[in-house]
């Protein structure tokens, strides 16, 4: 039986390794035999230790940036399960902890879980995340220096089987903290931006309580949730700071900004449920307060863009709420056991609206002072109902039809308190609408060969943005064929949003995706997985700038072809060992064209033609090997290249990198 | 200008009293009683049962490690009627299986042989009082036929947590394979770096209408519990509220300018120079919230001069300000 067991592991292990891409822990079903009994538990667990490398040629920004791997031991992966036997342990019956990348990787992570069957059970997720943001260009980009977002969750229900009552409690927190760059425009608006460092600080601390009640059928559920967040970051110049344009005589010589951002959200969830044999309803309604209190001082020294000395004070306080609230209700009906109806009408409203009084100095003289109202609100009511009917155990058929409104009400008002008569206010409403209809079908010819067709219409009047969906209709299909060794599948889903004629407040994009992948288990020691992608998007919307006339004349065209393949074997030599090769590649073709601007071309012409496709590759291949030592020790070594490749160059600036990562590890397992 | 007391939330100041406590506690208890109460008072099982120990005789891999599944604690509890215990709470009653000596036609639920709506319908006997699956009837999974046993595995998962048939975002990528594609982009989302999952933003269990947008249905992807997109979930210093928000953010949804998966264009966004994206809608056109239109940038603005091709080294606060309308600081 224990056999067996193995056996089945080592099955679903082979299956399942090659679909690892990233150059993560080796997955912990290469080790043995799993599992240890101690009393009444059983105990399985694994722990990767190793070193990890890194190589980069190139723009490290870049790389900092879209991976951030560095050298160093870490702890790679590890995973500890507790299970008592008979459900009946004396603290807990189930102790799950995994980890991911201690000790310095880029992505952390932590999950706890612990559950005394009927009384507790507390999931915990702790996320640390260090990135990398290369700030604007014009700084010269690198500070290589991380920002860290710091994410933990704490829920803990008590008494999770019980069925008249449960209750939970959570916590969460979420942090922002380190450096980064910004920038400062100053003296006047027409100035030059200069960057600036950032020193983020920022916390929210989320607190929940609920309470779920089974009575009479029925399910009802109470939750209230508080969240106090704050914000204080600062921005300041560490040194003198000039201005990269040419003929441009701006300095910056001093800067500080500080921006407190204090405030509270409050929500309150309720929900109601029933499934009956013949129809069910849930319902659900959420308040949400949000509320914040600010201030920022800015105080600027320098030199402005005419060549005389200059300085600024900026100080601005006020406060902004924004009350929610959204409700929906599902209406459930199954007339026969192959006939379901569900319609669901929903309303939300949100309302935005605060006070700033900005004052701003110029060489200690009160240069401008004004008090700002925004108020800006949008209801939304919608009801859509979706008809399923499972004609034939083979043949489902499904339709539904969706109606939305959407009122929003923007006001500003202002106030010149140094001004005559300086007040004034704008009240901007406007209204859309929605009405898509959809439908779909699913066939199944023979068991593991699965079809579905899709399609959607819709058309919205009063589009608040010339981008968005206003006629537009989707059409998808995916075929799949699955046995237990092999699975195939190809899809195909197109979205347009086609509205002519073209002008600036009409705006086309058509966007196409077709993939097939194959994923092939032919036994326990030799896998394949591949998938190949093609993504194709163009669009197309006119266009109104100051070139440094008004120009009217040019449409803004962006072509994207991306082409995306994967693919990975995986392949066991008896239990001595693993082999997994994968290679991801991700390019994007762009319209074709051998030059950003065609030979010639000047002005705005040869600006508006250089953005309007960025030809580029992406390119990843990896390889990792595991050797058993002994039954319970592994050797693993593995390998990553990343290739980042521009075709043109963005603004004359390359930012091509490649670079070399990988880690030599330990893995003990029983 | 402003005082310290501004910053100060609404916190309780209250403390919570000895005589609260007890209360709360009698409560509890009190109901921890009645729910024994009415655990003993169980109806009467259907006929037809022949409990798990019958099943364990053949089925002697699955029990083998059946202890470490989620659902052997209604086994453990030892208090359910047998419609609602073990093997035969899913199963249906074994009876007639056991008499037979094996065979799927005398399951009475043998998933492998039944439909998407019917393997649902089985699963929902438990799993519809969560809250997390009250949309499960309208969630495009279930349209297109995509039932409970194609992304979970009750008996082989690999999964830590919530029996996936695969580990964590191989469960979707078995049939999202653009998304996949997506991932693999320079610029995404960690997900296949593990520091994040599809359900972090995603409920594959379906969703309520969408709060932004026109109330359509973006992909099952879950509200926050304030009603936001799931974006603000991490990236809370998008929310505000400010007194100067960017209209498309909160009644668009941050799609309006960037892919949420992953992007061939840094920052995740739609276009790979920004002054594309943001003259895309402000242009003059008689779009927005503005009745006029969306404002035209200024004459100042020469798009030839590269400082005016990169409009947020300016407008450093795109996302919403509550100092400048300009979005400047």
């Amino acid at each position: 039986m224990r056999r067996t067991g193995t056996l089945i592991l080592m099955a679903m292990a082979a299956g399942l390794l090659p679909a690892q891409q990233v150059l993560a822990p080796t997955p912990e079903q290469v080790g043995s035999t799993r599992g240890q009994d101690v009393g009444d538990y059983n105990i399985t667990n694994s722990f990767e230790f190793g070193y990890r490398f890194a190589t980069v040629f190139g723009n490290d920004g870049l790389f900092r940036s879209d991976i951030n791997f560095g050298n160093g031991l870490r702890v790679l992966g590890s995973s500890l399960t507790v299970d008592s036997k008979d459900g009946h342990g004396r603290y807990f019956d189930e102790l799950l902890l995994t980890t991911m990348g201690l000790g310095n990787d880029p992505y952390e992570s932590v999950m706890l879980r612990i559950r005394k069957n009927r009384l507790y059970r507390y999931d915990m997720m702790w996320r640390e995340n260090q990135f990398y943001d290369p700030g604007v260009v014009i700084s010269g980009g690198e500070h290589l220096m991380n920002t860290t977002r710091l994410l933990q969750d704490h829920d803990l229900t008590i008494l999770p089987d019980n069925r008249i009552v449960q209750f939970d409690l959570g916590y969460s927190r979420n942090t922002l903290t380190g450096p980064g760059l910004t920038s400062a425009e100053e003296f006047d608006t027409s100035s030059t931006a200069f960057p600036a460092f950032t020193n983020i600080r920022q916390q929210y601390n989320d607190y929940r309580a609920g309470a779920t009640l089974h009575f009479a059928g029925f399910t009802f559920l109470v939750r209230r949730t508080w969240e106090y967040f704050k914000q204080d970051t600062v921005d300041s110049l560490s040194a003198p700071e000039g201005s990269t344009v040419p003929g441009d005589p701006s300095v910056l010589q001093t800067f500080a900004r500080t921006q407190p951002f204090h405030g509270s959200n409050g929500a309150w969830l309720g929900t109601l449920f029933t499934n009956r044999k013949h129809w069910a309803v849930n319902g659900r309604a959420n308040y949400a307060s949000g509320k914040g209190d600010f201030a920022l001082n800015e105080m600027a020294t320098g030199v402005n863009r005419f060549g005389a000395e200059a300085n600024r004070e900026i100080l601005v306080d006020g406060d902004a709420q924004r009350p929610t609230l959204s409700s929906d209700l599902n209406l459930s009906f199954f007339p026969t056991a192959k006939f379901t109806i569900v319609n669901h009408t929903s309303a939300s409203n949100i309302r935005i609206d605060g006070n700033s009084f900005y004052t701003e100095y110029d060489m200690s003289t009160n240069t401008l002072t004004l008090l700002q109202f925004d108020f800006l609100g949008v209801r939304t009511v919608s009801n859509s109902t979706d008809l399923h009917y499972n004609l034939m155990k083979w043949f489902g058929v499904y339709g539904g039809y969706t109606f939305s409104d959407r009122q929003i009400r923007l006001e500003e008002a202002f106030n010149l308190p140094g001004v005559a008569n300086g007040s004034g206010s704008s009240l901007y409403p406007q209204e859309s609408t929605l009405s898509a209809v959809s439908g779909g079908l699913r066939l199944q010819p023979i068991k593991p060969w699965t079809v579905n067709l899709e399609g959607e219409v819709g058309h919205a009047s009063g589009a608040l943005t010339p981008v968005s969906d206003r006629n537009y209709h989707t059409l998808g299909g995916r075929t799949q064929y699955r046995t237990k060794q092999l699975q195939l599948g190809a899809t195909y889903r197109e979205v347009y949003n086609e509205n002519a004629p073209l002008s600036f407040t009409s705006y086309s994009s058509r966007s196409r995706q077709a993939g097939a992948s194959a994923s092939w288990g032919f036994n326990r020691w030799l896998s394949l997985d591949t998938s190949y992608t093609k993504l194709h998007l163009d669009t197309v919307g006119g266009l109104q700038f100051f070139a440094p006339a008004r120009e009217t004349g040019f449409d803004s065209i962006f072509v994207s072809n991306i082409h995306a393949a994967n693919a990975g074997v995986r392949f066991a030599i008896g239990r001595r060992a693993d082999l997994f090769a994968g290679y991801t590649i991700t390019k994007d073709t762009g319209d074709g064209r051998p030059t950003a601007a065609p030979a010639g071309a000047t002005g705005a012409a040869a600006l508006l033609d250089s953005v309007q496709t960025f030809p580029l590759t992406y390119e990843s291949p990896m390889a990792r090997v595991s050797v058993r030592i002994t039954p319970k020790l592994r050797w693993n070594a593995a390998w990553q290249y990343y290739g980042y490749n521009e075709q043109f160059q963005l603004f004359a600036y390359y930012e091509n990198y490649h670079a070399h990562t990988g880690f030599t590890s330990l893995l003990w397992s029983f | 200008m402003y005082s310290e007391s501004m910053f100060e939330g609404p916190r309780s100041k209250k403390r919570v009293s000895r005589k609260v406590l007890v209360r709360g506690a009698a409560l509890f208890a009190a109901l921890y009683a009645a729910t024994l109460t009415a655990t003993a008072q169980t109806p009467p099982a259907p006929s037809g049962f022949v409990g798990s120990n019958a099943c364990k005789t053949c089925h002697a891999d699955v029990w083998a490690s059946f202890y470490k599944n989620p659902h052997y604690q209604a086994l453990a509890a030892g208090d359910r009627p047998p419609d609602q215990t073990g093997c035969e709470s899913c199963h249906g009653p074994g009876q007639a299986h056991v008499a037979a000596h094996g065979g799927k036609t005398t399951i009475g639920h043998a998933f492998s042989t039944m439909t998407p709506k019917e393997t649902m319908e089985v699963c929902l006997t438990c799993h519809a009082k969560d809250l997390q699956k009250m949309n499960i009837r309208r969630s495009e999974h279930t349209l297109n036929g995509v039932t409970c046993t194609n992304c979970h595995s009750i008996h082989h998962s690999p999964s830590a947590k919530f029996l996936l048939a695969k580990t964590r975002s191989e469960t979707c990528y078995a049939c999202h394979a653009s998304v996949r594609a997506q991932f693999e982009m320079p610029s995404k989302h960690r997900v296949n770096e593990g520091f994040m999952d599809c359900w972090d933003c995603h409920n594959p269990h379906g969703t309520f209408t969408a709060t932004w947008r026109m109330a359509t249905r973006p992909p099952m992807v879950e509200q926050s519990a304030f009603n936001d997109e799931a974006c603000v979930k991490c990236h809370e210093d998008r929310r505000g509220p400010f007194v100067y928000e960017h209209p498309p953010t909160v009644i668009e949804g941050c799609e309006r300018c960037h892919y949420p998966h992953g992007s061939m264009n840094g920052r995740l966004l739609r276009k790979p120079v920004e002054f594309t994206l943001c003259l895309e809608c402000h242009n003059g056109g008689a779009r927005g919230t503005r009745l006029a239109g969306v404002d035209l940038t200024t004459s100042d603005h020469n798009l030839l001069d590269p400082k005016y091709q990169r409009c947020t080294t300016c407008h450093v606060r795109i996302h919403g300000s509550n100092a400048d309308g300009l979005f400047l600081r």
